[in-house]
């Protein structure tokens, strides 16, 4: 309890707390970062409501930023989805990237296998392949949290770093190296994903893997024996809910998920069409922790991490004029990015508590 | 040494007196019934009594954790009130918990400065370390000041405690079951110290479930409580061993629930020379062998930590067996799943009710769920058929009698009792062979325990074959038909619960040999 001029204000524990006020809280969260940001801006010379202009209207113009847009936005949507499956059963996926990484050989090993194939078969089978490959790289993790009990967290990040060698090994002077030094060679014709509304079909699949997602967690056997394990793991090993199985189950559903975005991102994008330098596929490897944040924030709700992807990703995207059009330093729109973060992270109070006040 | 507000008391001097204790909880439930209690200085005192008994409500009221709601305390004569476990500190009072309070990665000096007042301004290392060594010279402990508490054993994590305890200046220490975790040649060297605190004037009070004989060596006096009530306050030498068992389960018959005859039929399950490991590796169930019929409850008493959790988990195929077989309806399931005896009939109530029994965030119709999950009946197509289970819900929440305002209601906003209600709806119905209850009325309150056991008869009346684990010697026998005590992991007797004295079986209980 705090007073101020005759005010005083009590904490109030929330019991059961609504989509409507979760919804509401973010978007003030949102507000209140936009308003943070505006004091940088302001101390960097430029003027806030010009440059947030500026920045969405680039991010959503269709001839503009849009197409990048959503491309980077379902990217992060991938990872949200792996994020959200694992979290579910209670365990944590940072993953994502080796997984992402072992996606993308999985569908360019195959391309370069059967680069003559017409597109309807190469592309299912990268698709297939890709997310093979991301499965089992993320069940190695599972089996390992659900037999012996090792962390997933120590266990997945060693294996990020062991997937963007085996990326780097294949690529820099490896088999698959190209003209350009320290990239690959590019993807077969038929091997790009083909577009849909100036999009690739992929971010169509991302947003439809959303929506299976959550029926599959909200009305199948499966899906309940994965929120029993996540709600008390000791319940259910009482109901025969087997640890082993579902770690496994869910590592793999996620790898899977992340390793579909391993397709996406490079046959998906003109601007790639093939694995670039390795700095350059890093960067693109450190998007997908984005995808715990979106997970987080839309409380495990696949179908909420829709528009919060694509709204990250219009900001990674719509954040480059600050640097093209103001002339500002590099490095703001990660800072915006980091203000919005840790603003819906410190809003979640509120999740739980609300604040009154009273006279007197 | 700091903070002794009554540095000097004469040896036989009352240093602390509860008079009419008494505590009321929500429910209706009377923990503590105007308990008398009187200490004296260089005195050992041990409470005694059973699972809820009150030892636990009393233990918190003398060390400030809890306020009673009648009664007084005086300490060294003075009437006092502790506002915190602080002020009881402050006041000479120290408890040494039966879970280990300690910092695992610090040393043992600097865990038991912890807390102290002098900690956190500047600290003379060198003048503390004189103080401690004293202390333990003149208590008697051995204890190597510089090694990290998790090298520790049981026994020297416990002795830290204690000198922490001293260290803050305590002249009345409070244990709460101090050898439980202990093997035997530490409680040797944890009876010698008590031995020495006790000549050195510190009063003690041990607070005993189990393990009656080790207290029995120590003791001065010993207060029985049974049921909030203190039974019997006697010196030891004038006490045996038995005559405390008996103290201690009471001799009257409290409930009065008609327990019908069943005819007996098949043999359901028969287990043979059954061991088990508990969670630590050491054998804690051994060579156990018996069989239960259709249409009768065997019932396994005795007090918690002699191997009834883990029985109860190898026969609900939670825990792997050493070895011995578990033989159900004439098929050997030894190695099958949980999974697999919940598809043959058999239901596991277990003890923890939010721990393992229940989610406490889910719904009811997803607690509900957790026994259906499995079964075709409630699916569509492959789906959860969520309207038939919500039905279904609703027809148990009403057939169980639970009090809920919906079935969506979080399961941890229930009671106790009706939360239990919701376990038994659970398994209950699916169950068609074999029960299994693992201490079902345990922390309820009269009428949510009485409902519970007309269940589990009628369980018997349907034909099913029960096994009831089971700390409260009067329930066992109310319900049993047959009684089996259990004392260090072996059965020590199956007796028909017809003809068989109860004291006799409180003294199998606590492990006196006939």
């Amino acid at each position: 309890m705090a007073r101020l001029e005759g005010l005083s204000f009590k904490k109030e524990r929330i019991i059961v707390l609504t989509g409507g006020r979760a919804v509401k809280i973010s978007a003030l969260s949102v507000a209140f970062s936009f308003l943070v940001f505006s004091l940088f801006l302001y101390l960097e010379g430029a003027n806030p409501v010009e440059a947030y202009l500026n920045i969405f209207s680039f991010a959503l113009a269709p001839e503009l930023g849009l197409p990048a847009t959503l491309h980077r936005g379902l990217f992060m949507l991938f990872s949200a989805l792996a994020f959200i499956v694992v979290y579910r059963a209670g365990i944590w996926n940072v993953g994502m990237e080796g997984q992402f990484y072992l996606g993308t050989i999985g569908a360019f090993a195959v391309a370069f296998a059967f680069p003559n194939l017409p597109s309807p078969v190469l592309i299912p089978m990268m698709l297939a392949s890709a997310a093979l490959f991301g499965a089992g790289y993320g069940a190695i993790t599972g089996f390992l949290k659900g037999k012996l009990d090792v962390n997933e967290v120590v266990v997945a990040l060693m294996l990020n770093n062991i997937a963007f060698w085996l990326v780097y090994l294949l690529t820099v002077g490896g088999p698959w190296a190209g003209s350009i030094a320290s990239s690959s060679r590019p993807l077969p014709e038929p091997a790009r994903a083909p577009r849909i509304w100036e999009t690739p079909f992929t971010s169509l699949l991302a947003a439809a893997l959303a929506v299976i997602l959550y029926i599959f967690l909200k009305y199948t056997p499966l899906g309940y024996q994965i929120k029993v394990y996540g709600g008390n793991p000791n319940v259910a090993r009482h109901v025969g809910i087997s640890s082993l199985k579902v770690s496994v189950l869910v590592m793999a559903l996620g790898g899977a998920i992340s390793g579909l975005a391993g397709y996406h991102m490079w046959a998906g994008d003109a601007a790639f069409y093939l694995i670039p330098r390795p700095e350059a596929y890093k960067a693109v490897g450190d998007m997908t922790y984005w995808g715990i944040i979106i997970g987080l924030i839309c409380l495990l709700n696949p179908l909420a991490s829709i528009p919060t992807s694509i709204f990250i990703g219009a900001i990674t995207v719509g954040s480059t004029v600050l640097v093209r059009r103001f002339r500002l330093p590099f490095g703001l729109d990660i800072l915006f990015l980091g203000i919005i973060t840790i603003s819906f992270v410190a809003f979640q109070f509120f999740y739980n508590y609300r604040i009154k006040m009273r006279r007197g | 040494m700091l903070n002794s507000p009554q540095a000097d008391t004469r040896p036989g001097e009352v240093v602390l007196e509860a008079r009419g204790i008494t505590k009321r909880y929500p429910n209706n439930v009377v923990a503590l019934d105007k308990v008398d209690f009187q200490l004296r200085a260089g005195e050992v005192h041990a409470i005694l009594g059973e699972n809820g008994a009150g030892k636990t409500t009393l233990m918190n009221i003398l060390f400030g954790v809890i306020q009673p709601d009648e009664g007084e305390i005086y300490l060294y004569g003075r009437k006092t009130r502790f506002k915190s476990p602080i002020d009881a500190i402050n006041m000479g009072v120290g408890m040494v918990h039966q879970t280990r309070k300690l910092v695992q990665a610090h040393t043992v000096l600097e865990n038991i400065i912890l807390g102290h007042p002098k900690a956190g301004r500047l600290l003379n290392l060198r003048k503390v370390r004189e103080e401690v060594e004293e202390m333990c010279r003149r208590y008697g402990f051995r204890i190597d000041l510089d090694a990290r508490v998790w090298q520790l054993s049981a026994g020297e994590q416990e002795m830290v405690e204690i000198l922490r305890a001293l260290y803050r200046g305590a002249k009345i220490l409070i244990l709460d079951e101090p050898t439980s975790v202990l093997t035997p040649p530490e409680v040797e060297v944890l009876l010698n110290s008590i031995r020495h605190m006790a000549k050195n004037n510190i009063a003690l009070i041990p607070f005993i479930t189990h393990k009656l004989p080790e207290v029995f060596e120590v003791s001065d006096k010993v207060t029985v409580l049974r049921r909030g009530k203190v039974v019997k306050t006697i010196n030891i030498r004038e006490a045996s061993m038995k005559s405390l068992a008996e103290y201690m389960v009471g001799r009257e018959v409290l409930f009065n629930l008609t327990n019908p005859k069943v005819n007996l039929g098949r043999e359901i399950l028969k287990v043979e020379n059954l061991s088990a490991l508990n969670d630590k590796g050491v054998v804690a169930l051994r060579n156990v062998s018996f069989s239960v019929k259709e249409g009768e409850i065997l019932g396994i008493v005795g007090v918690s930590g002699n191997g009834q959790e883990e029985l109860a988990e190898v026969l609900a195929g939670l825990r792997k067996p050493a070895s011995g077989r578990v033989i159900f309806d004439g098929q050997d399931i030894t190695r099958k799943s949980v999974l697999e005896r919940l598809k043959m009939g058999i239901g596991y109530i277990p003890p923890d009710r939010l721990g393992e029994g229940a989610i406490g965030n889910f719904s009811l119709v997803d607690n509900i769920l957790l026994n259906l999950y499995y079964d075709k009946e409630f699916r569509k197509s492959i789906f959860l058929n969520y309207p038939k289970i919500r039905e279904y819900t609703k027809r148990l929440v009403s057939e169980f009698e639970v009090i809920t305002p919906s079935v969506d209601t979080k399961a941890a906003h229930l009671s106790g009792g009706n939360l239990q209600k919701i376990i038994l709806a659970r398994v209950i119905p699916k169950t068609t062979k074999l029960l299994i209850a693992n201490l079902p009325t345990s922390g309820l309150d009269v009428a949510s325990a009485e409902s519970v056991r007309n269940r589990i008869l009628s369980c018997k009346e349907k034909g099913m074959a029960v096994i009831l684990i089971s700390e409260d010697l009067d329930e066992a026998l109310q319900l049993s038909d047959r009684i089996a005590p259990i004392y260090e992991g072996r059965i020590v007797a199956i007796l028909d619960a017809d003809n068989v004295k109860k004291e006799e079986i409180g003294a199998m209980m606590a492990g006196v040999s006939q």
